[in-house]
């Protein structure tokens, strides 16, 4: 009996610890054999990255994070477990991000350039390669605390934004920027009503600029057969006679001319005559005006001109008594 | 009422004290070895492999439950492959280990707790100690070294068969593929969550065999005092189980979080 308890119960504890070990293994995925290959990474930081990470190499898993450590000058050296047969890319770097929005965190082997264009990630990288060595150049990208920090930053500033702009934006200004939209319908509506009438006249304008090149294109044809004339007048002698004609038209011009030009000194004198002629009769209106002689004093006495008038009145009397009475005046005898 | 509440204190520290007595003979009594270590085996038989069944049908049927609520619980934006984490953080750090002390507390704690009692009030250990034994070398110390010791194999059974029993139901009600449980399993895993489960386990066990002898061996009073021995050691067993629990968490978790 107690050989069957010896034996059950070692049995038991046996099978149980090489169960439970067992299961632990696999589910830690332990390297018990030894098979992979190490890399190693230097990183200034390595953010949330934990032992047993995956390790991916252009996206499929081909590794574990197998130590994480602190190195010399400030340094983080991480050792990766690679699968058998995995080859690295040329030119490898190492980055370390979140695989997911649950905290998972993953070592991505890539080539340098097809890193991110991030400023900060290209200065990590170039600082991991200073330092020398074999261990490949690493950079940590930014988690999503970080990111969502920034964004955070940006809500804030938008929030700040749009309260100023509700401070700013009030009844009075809702007001002016109705009148303002309410103005520019106007002014939309007369830009219309303009473009369509310079539409018209440029319709217009079109039509008639189409028609003078109509006429233009006729002209063309009057021109061409003008020339076509000219051409056949050359040949028949036609131009001679017309060049002829030309010349004592000219020469008759000439004369023309020079008769024009007698006649321009004959009304220059003619000119000289009336402006002496004016002097003279300016001089004579201003001795009138003036009350000198006979005349002057008849414009300005009013006595003469009534002594006149009534001198004027008594003639009349006396012709129209010496129309009637003749004899009275006149005596005629003959012996 | 003064004198009732005085009394309840003096009879708590007298407890106490001698709950402390009887750990310290225990562990006088340890160093007779040639007394225990032949019945260790024995114990370990009936205490752990005899309660391999019940603790494992209880990890079985953990398993399922806890992969049905964690689905139940996660879904939405968090991705399903978390029901492997779920289940197995779960059952490795706390159900199996709690869970089984419990269902040990009563078949274990009850047991020994009977056994004892009945030699107790039978005078069979009187007999012993007269027969020049040591009735904790030969009684206490081989139940406590093999509860001690075999609980962590049962727990750690359950871990696997709650583990196995989350990923059966997870393909199969749930159809979550078997890499993406396996993904989930693998993304938090570390050796420190079954170690943690273990070290519960040993307590447990610890604690569940001290009680239940310490209750058997001051039973009195014939079947009715074996009955309420059996009854205050899994009572006992089970709030210490919990004690045990917190202070396992307040230690070890907290003290590793910070």
């Amino acid at each position: 009996m107690k050989r069957t308890n010896d034996f059950v119960v070692g049995l038991t504890v046996l099978l149980g610890a090489a169960i439970i070990v067992g299961t632990t293994l696999w589910i830690k995925q332990a390297d018990l054999r030894n098979k992979h290959e190490r890399v190693s990474a230097r990183f200034r930081d390595v953010g949330s990255v934990r032992v047993g990470a995956a390790v991916v190499l252009r996206g499929v898993n081909a590794g574990r994070v197998q130590r994480i450590e602190l190195g010399r000058d400030g340094w983080v050296e991480v050792t990766m477990a690679l699968d058998p047969d995995v080859e690295l890319p040329k030119d490898p770097v190492v980055l370390l991000n979140e695989s997911s929005l649950f905290g998972e965190w993953q070592a991505t082997i890539t080539e340098e350039a097809a890193i991110p264009r991030d400023e900060a990630v290209s200065r990590q990288i170039a600082d991991a390669r200073g330092a020398g060595g074999e261990m490949l150049p690493g950079a940590t990208l930014p988690d999503i605390a970080q990111l969502t920090a920034v964004a955070g930053r940006i809500a804030g500033d938008v929030a700040s934004v749009a309260s100023r702009f509700e401070v700013a934006f009030d009844d009075q200004a809702a007001r002016e920027l109705r009148g303002s939209i309410k103005n520019f319908a106007t002014l939309s509506a007369a830009l219309a009503q303009t473009v369509r009438v310079q539409s018209s006249n440029l319709d217009a304008l079109s039509a008639d600029l189409r028609q003078g090149m109509t006429r233009l294109a006729g002209s063309a044809e009057t021109v061409q057969r003008v020339a076509q004339r000219i051409d056949s007048s050359t040949a028949t002698g036609e131009v001679r006679r017309i060049v002829d004609d030309v010349a004592t038209a000219a020469a008759q011009l000439k004369e023309a001319s020079d008769d024009v030009r007698t006649m321009s000194r004959q009304l220059g004198r003619s000119q000289g005559r009336l402006e002496s002629l004016l002097s003279t009769t300016d001089s004579v209106m201003l001795k009138i005006n003036a009350g000198h002689g006979s005349v002057g004093l008849l414009v300005n006495d009013p006595a003469l001109y009534r002594n006149s008038d009534s001198l004027v009145t008594e003639l009349r009397a006396l012709i129209a008594d010496f129309k009637a009475h003749p004899k009275k005046y006149v005596n005629v005898r003959v012996f | 009422m003064i004198a009732a509440i005085g009394r309840t204190f003096r009879e708590g520290v007298e407890e106490v004290g001698r709950a402390g007595g009887f750990i310290a003979e225990s562990a006088g009594a340890s160093r007779d070895v040639g007394t225990w270590l032949p019945r260790v085996t024995m114990h370990a038989r009936m205490l752990g492999v005899d309660s391999l069944p019940i603790a494992l049908f209880i990890a079985l049927f953990t398993g399922i439950v806890l992969a049905l609520l964690a689905s139940y619980s996660i879904t939405g934006a968090v991705p399903l492959y978390f029901v492997g984490t779920l289940v197995e953080k779960t059952v490795t750090m706390e159900l199996a280990p709690v869970l089984t002390g419990l269902a040990l507390a009563g078949r274990v704690g009850a047991n020994i707790a009977a056994e004892l009692g009945t030699m107790r009030v039978t005078e069979q250990i009187d007999a012993l100690e007269t027969l020049s034994y040591d009735p904790y070398a030969y009684l206490v110390v081989p139940r406590v070294i093999a509860g001690t010791l075999m609980f962590p194999i049962v727990v750690g059974l359950a871990m696997v068969v709650g583990v196995a029993a989350g990923w059966g139901a997870s393909v199969m009600l749930l159809h979550i593929s078997s890499p993406d449980f396996v993904k989930g399993l693998r993304l938090f895993f570390t050796t420190f969550d079954v170690r943690y489960g273990l070290v519960k386990a040993a307590s447990f066990g610890a604690a569940v065999t001290l009680i239940g002898c310490m209750t058997g061996m001051r039973a009195s009073g014939g079947a009715e005092g074996v009955g309420q021995a059996a009854t205050r050691a899994v009572v006992y067993s089970a709030i210490m189980i919990l004690v045990l629990d917190a202070f396992w968490a307040t230690v070890w978790l907290l003290g590793k979080s910070r």
